[in-house]
């Protein structure tokens, strides 16, 4: 009998180290990941909620933040201004972004590379950027397109006013345009011409059968950058304060500013903030529903044959659309923001005497903390892309290969901050990390964990892309031959994976280097980055010093993804890969 | 390949000044060195050799040109300027204050209720400079406990781009603002930003009552945030009064040739003492110690009038062409008035102009 409980619990025991052996180093590892998704996004975010929940000083229970700040009309206003951007900017960016990419994927308009080319020039640019070039173009009184508009008729007016909710909308659209076009374009590119043929057998003309079969079929791709370009617009915060603030209006984000007033009320903020994390996650409910409702099989994914739909006459018509969206998103902002790069004034216009290099001199030299700043920029979005994709690929692999159980939260964590838009993830990080015990306030970490989390959603859609795209079996020869996962990960999948790794990289190194939003509670003194110094700098209103920041910012953005495209060989954003 | 510029010199210039001798190499101290100084000198270059200093007292030209200066007289000690109107420079103090993570050294702020409320909650650093007794008189003892001293001074009166507007028909005094023939012509800054803006609408508050205010707004100004954005509206030729004008910003714009032009209102140039303080517990104690000395040094002086701004030395005298303050009729609120009217007229100016 003795003998038969010693068996039992000798294979009872047996059974544990067997279970102890499943938990090997790489699921050790598997569960710091997810210790660390709980770390960047859960806890601040729960923090945010719970401390507008709180009253200040004293953390006990109370809803008068949320009394006092939607207690104020103006409050109030601020929230319903955020509404009317955002829904005018997604409206306009589909007017740009849909046209465009369905005149490069489906018809025979002329210049596409240059189009393309110029989408991705709208895409680097920085919303602020853009302000700042559109406040040169079209300041009431001063701006470019004023003054020309004034010596062609004699009036004693511009004509156009950028202070103005149409400004705004119309700046913020010009850059927001390319995710519309991207979605759209992406979708566009695998629906095959059947049905469009179809279409035509039964009579209807190339009009009618764009806007009944082409676009209806790709809906929810359009959907998807109304979305995201709504919820781009409310979040933003650096084009709204250049330009809201003489316009004497104020929007959500530039009113969270001001619960950074002195006394500093991070309650109230967060209780203030809810609303714009309540519409972002209904936005993309109402996607799911909308999206949820039809089939629209015919985007397979394979797709069959794609011809290309012969405009006539009307390409040229297409292509001047194209580039009258460019010279309003690219062409125009960057010739007045050139100007006034090299200028000694900007007013004084286009004439040799009036060029300088002391504007860049300056930041280079004389000013004791550009340099330290230009470095911080790329430093941290390198480090960020790195760090984030690094995060996602673990996690997608885990997802991917369905290692642990429920791998799909850990996919939905990665994909939340998605709708936390950066002015509130920011606050969020304050609440959690910028005191002790961590301390993080003022130092480089705090700037990288939170673009890291921002950035997160990025990154782990190519990640997850990438690693669809290779089938597990490579990876089991390896097992099979004895070597373990970290080994496979290292030697097959990683190698497999460079080229998608490097295009993913880029996608998430550019919004870091013009990051704004998440930035502007988070720097300290040493910490600063191009983005936070342009907004400083713009209190002045130094428009000559501030173009010279803002073009080496792009210059040295679009060198590196140049030399991105160039290793991975393709144009890493407008082509879809799979 | 870059040409030589004025400031450049201002900076040498003012370095040779307060140092009174010629070249010396790198790294050594000045020899005028007082030996309190020069204590605090070494302890600087012991502590890490460099601070932080968040100032709103001038532009950022005038700002570099005064960290740099600093740097030269006091070579291995490095200043990192960070250049913000007032409330921002103070948002990001409180900031730290929340999060127990002091970054800043020496705050040098236009609002003195700043100074006083951060001293109120223990947040100021006590530190009283060799060269407080050498300032001139009405810049002297504002702080009894000594935390606070003033660092500089500057004026605010009318501006005006001469190329939109004749001299005759410029505005002689604050209330010739409100002429509707201004309408949509008016760049002001904004109090919840800049503390020279928040000092102005209190001292004008003072004279004419808020009402000053409600007839302005019908003016349609364009509000900006620092009070030198008014300024650069100016020079672009987007507005053609500076409501708020700066003395010393706008000056130094005309000397570089812009077609600018200053009036010092007959009701008064309203005349803005601005205070430094160093922060307690922060990181440079004894490099901030020794700013606070370089900041009411002659030098420091020099630099600022070299930048059309007042000085707040006796050994150093009035820029050459521009009124200065003992030659002109000026008004300012008192201390207290600061204290209590600027969180006012910030909320008093959202309600009557909306931002």
């Amino acid at each position: 009998m003795t003998d038969n409980s010693l068996d039992a619990r000798a294979v009872h025991f047996a059974g544990v180290v067997s279970r102890l052996r499943r938990l090997d180093a790489s699921m050790l590892l598997w569960l710091a990941l997810i210790a660390v998704l709980v770390f960047l996004i859960l806890n601040p975010v729960l923090r945010l909620i719970i401390s507008s929940l709180q009253e200040t000083g004293t953390g006990h229970l109370t809803l008068g933040n949320y009394r006092s700040a939607y207690g104020s009309l103006r409050h109030l206003e601020a929230l319903g201004h955020s509404l009317e951007l955002g829904a005018g900017v997604a409206l306009l960016a589909t007017c740009f972004g849909v046209p465009i990419a369905w005149a490069i994927s489906r018809t025979d308009m002329p210049c596409k590379a240059f189009v393309r080319l110029m989408v991705f020039a709208a895409f680097v640019t920085p919303p602020y950027l853009g302000a700042i070039g559109w406040i040169l173009l079209a300041g009431p009184n001063s701006g470019w397109l004023n003054k020309v508009w004034m010596a062609l008729t004699g009036a004693s007016h511009g004509i156009f006013n950028i202070y103005s909710m149409t400004g705004l909308i119309l700046v913020v659209a010009v850059t927001s345009f390319p995710y519309t076009f991207v979605f759209t374009s992406s979708a566009l590119d695998l629906v095959s011409s059947e049905m469009e043929d179809a279409a035509n057998i039964l009579g209807a003309r190339t009009m009618r059968t764009m806007l009944r079969i082409t676009l209806p079929l790709v809906t929810p791709a359009i959907i998807g950058g109304i979305i995201i370009s709504f919820l781009e617009a409310i979040a933003l915060f650096g084009a709204p304060a250049l330009i809201a603030l003489p316009a004497r209006f104020n929007v959500v984000s530039t009113q969270l500013w001001q619960f950074f007033e002195y006394p500093v009320r991070v309650e109230e903020a967060a209780a203030y903030a809810m609303p714009l994390l309540a519409i972002t996650v209904l936005m993309f409910w109402i996607q799911r529903r909308i999206v949820g409702r039809r089939g629209y099989t015919s985007v397979t994914g394979k797709g069959g044959e794609r011809r290309m739909i012969a405009l006539g006459p009307w390409r040229w018509a297409m292509l001047a659309y194209a580039l009258l969206v460019g010279a309003l998103s690219v062409f125009l902002p960057m010739l007045v923001l050139l100007q006034a790069a090299f200028a000694k004034a900007w007013g004084r216009g286009f004439s040799l005497d009036n060029l300088t290099l002391h504007n860049f001199y300056y930041l280079l030299f004389e000013q004791t903390q550009a340099k330290q700043t230009i470095i911080n920029t790329f430093l941290y979005a390198a480090i960020t892309a790195f760090a984030a994709i690094s995060l996602t690929l673990a996690i997608a692999y885990v997802v991917n290969r369905k290692l642990v159980p429920f791998s799909n939260v850990l996919a939905f964590l990665c994909m939340a901050p998605f709708v936390v838009p950066g002015i509130v993830l920011a606050i969020g990080f304050y609440a959690a990390y910028a005191s002790p015990p961590l301390a993080l306030y003022g130092t480089a970490t705090i700037l990288i964990l939170g673009f890291t989390t921002r950035f997160l959603p990025i990154a782990y859609t190519s990640s997850a892309a990438g690693l669809r795209s290779i089938n597990p079996e490579m990876e089991e020869a390896v097992r099979v031959l004895g070597g373990s996962r970290l080994l496979a990960i290292r030697k097959v999948l990683i190698p497999l994976l460079k080229k998608s790794l490097a295009g993913a990289w880029i996608l998430v190194f550019i919004p870091a280097t013009r990051e704004l939003s998440s930035a502007i509670f988070l720097v300290g003194p040493n910490t600063r980055v191009i983005s936070v110094m342009l907004y400083d700098l713009s209190e002045e209103g130094n428009f000559e010093v501030l173009a010279a920041l803002g073009v080496i910012l792009l210059v040295v953005t679009v060198m590196i993804a140049a030399i991105g495209s160039k290793v991975i060989g393709r144009d890493f954003m407008l082509r879809r890969n799979s | 390949m870059f040409p030589i510029r004025r400031r450049n010199f201002i900076a040498g210039g003012a370095a040779l000044l307060t140092l009174g001798a010629g070249k010396r190499a790198k790294g050594q101290p000045a020899p005028s060195m007082s030996s309190h100084e020069k204590e605090l000198y070494e302890a600087a270059k012991k502590e890490g050799g460099e601070l932080t200093w968040y100032t709103a007292q001038s532009d950022d030209i005038t700002a570099q040109a005064l960290g740099r200066s600093f740097e030269q007289v006091y070579p291995g000690i490095k200043v990192n300027v960070l250049r913000t109107t007032a409330q921002v420079a103070y948002q990001r103090v409180t900031q730290e204050i929340k999060a127990s993570a002091i970054q800043c050294d020496v705050l040098s702020t236009t609002d003195i209720g700043h100074c006083v409320a951060l001293k109120a909650n223990g947040s100021l650093e006590k530190y009283v400079p060799e060269n407080s007794s050498k300032v001139l008189d009405i810049y002297k003892n504002y702080d009894p406990d000594g935390t606070y001293f003033v660092t500089s001074a500057g004026m605010i009166g009318i501006g005006y781009n001469t190329g939109k507007v004749k001299e005759a028909d410029a505005p002689k005094n604050w209330t010739d603002l409100l002429d509707p023939k201004w309408k949509d012509n008016i760049a002001l800054g904004h109090p919840a930003f800049s503390g020279y803006v928040g000092t102005w609408a209190v001292t004008l508050r003072n004279q004419y009552g808020w009402d000053f205010f409600e007839k302005l707004a019908k003016n349609n100004p364009r509000i900006g945030r620092s009070i030198n954005d008014t300024v650069t509206m100016l020079n672009a030729g987007e507005s053609a009064i500076a409501g708020s004008g700066p003395v010393g910003t706008l000056m130094e714009s005309v000397q570089k040739g812009n077609p600018l032009a200053m009036i010092y209102p007959t009701d008064g140039t309203v005349l803005i003492i601005a205070p430094s303080g160093i922060m307690k517990g922060c990181k440079h104690l004894n490099a901030a110690r020794l700013y606070m000395e370089f900041l009411m040094s002659p030098g420091a002086s020099q630099i600022w009038v070299d930048h059309f701004n007042e000085t707040i030395r006796p050994e150093v005298s009035a820029p050459k062409g521009v009124k200065s303050a003992k030659d002109l009729k000026t008004i300012r609120p008192t201390v207290d008035q600061i204290v209590k009217g600027i969180p006012e007229v910030i909320k008093q100016w959202r309600d009557t102009f909306g931002v």
